[in-house]
């Protein structure tokens, strides 16, 4: 198999309340054997993912808060420089959907980039006592300009989806983002175009 | 099989300048962790803890390995995960399925991420 160029290297953020799933998240963001006893007791801090969107092959260092957010202790170096965002709620907690604000808030006091684009992700609506409906993350996303998915990191639904989402606008922004490499265009990475692929976002 | 690589298998996989041949994959599922080319292989005398092991069971046991692919920047791997931080060392493992530690890396050198020849997949 040939290797494509890459051609840019993105940050992305997972932030959220503690317990809302965001850990889980970046483990289900490729499909795999899940194994819940696996988990690592030490906690994971980032990962380095290949992700090829529109035939783009892109880099992507994602940063989960590691439990952190507990303390807010959040420094602005974790902020700096993020192209993209993924901001987490649990559908069956309204408490976490009601700190959604907080979050914008310091997102808007520490990011660097000026048109960071953001998505809502309503995580584990494999659950059966949901507290927020669809229609009030959507409202919410759509007022702060946020691309919106519900998802589940048990069941993997909508999570290569999400980050997929992210990715794609990120390279639709100019000036969000630099070539790692020679010119290369949106869509025109290559014959890799993923088509038929079943991902349903909101702005 | 946890332990040091033997020397003629080790030739199979590095080429004339001792980088990788091969793609490096993990172990357990299809995660692509380095492309061909990405990584020197360098001997060095490491302590992992090993990748299956009952949980609450102390002390921690592992192997102390001696083959590792060195990679200078991160952001050459395909794909991996990093844990936090235990005494310094984040310990590097499959970013899809969290099979590990198959590395680690020292926060007090920004330019060294070693992959455990023993415990990847060459092909």
């Amino acid at each position: 198999m040939e290797e494509q160029e890459i051609l840019t290297t993105l940050k992305i953020l997972i932030i959220g309340e503690s317990g809302v799933g965001k850990s889980s998240l970046l483990l289900r963001f490729t499909d795999d054997t899940f194994d819940p006893e696996q988990a690592a007791t030490i906690g994971v801090d980032f990962k380095v993912k290949t992700l090829t969107v529109d035939g783009n092959r892109t880099k992507l260092a994602i940063w989960d808060t590691a439990g952190q957010e507990r303390f807010r202790t959040l420094t602005p170096s974790y902020y700096r420089g993020a192209q993209g965002v993924i901001l987490v709620y649990d559908v069956s907690s309204k408490q976490s959907f009601n700190k959604l604000d907080a979050w914008l808030n310091e997102l808007e006091t520490f990011s660097t980039k000026q048109d960071m684009v953001k998505m809502l992700v309503g995580n584990k609506i494999d659950r059966s006592n949901h507290e927020v409906s669809k229609e009030e993350g959507l409202k919410f996303a759509r007022k702060h300009h946020m691309l919106f998915i519900e998802a589940s990191a048990k069941t993997n639904d909508g999570v290569q989806c999400a980050f997929e989402e992210l990715v794609e606008k990120i390279i639709q922004t100019p000036g969000l983002w630099e070539t790692s490499g020679k010119t290369i265009r949106p869509g025109q990475g290559g014959a890799d175009v993923s088509q038929g692929q079943s991902c349903y976002c909101v702005i | 099989m946890d332990s040091n690589f033997p020397s003629e298998k080790l030739e199979e996989i590095c080429d004339d300048e001792c980088q990788n041949k091969t793609r490096i994959f993990c172990q357990r599922c299809p995660s692509l962790v380095l492309s061909p080319k990405q990584a020197k292989l360098v001997k060095k005398e490491f302590f992992l803890p090993n990748m299956f092991q009952k949980n609450d069971h102390t002390p921690i046991e592992g192997v102390t390995l001696n083959d590792f692919w060195l990679v200078t920047n991160m952001m050459t791997f395909d794909n991996v995960g990093f844990s936090k931080a235990v005494d310094n060392i984040m310990y590097l493992i499959c970013a899809d399925c969290e099979m590990g530690p198959i590395g680690w890396h020292s926060i007090d050198d920004k330019k060294a991420y070693y992959i455990a020849v023993a415990r990847v997949k060459h092909g």
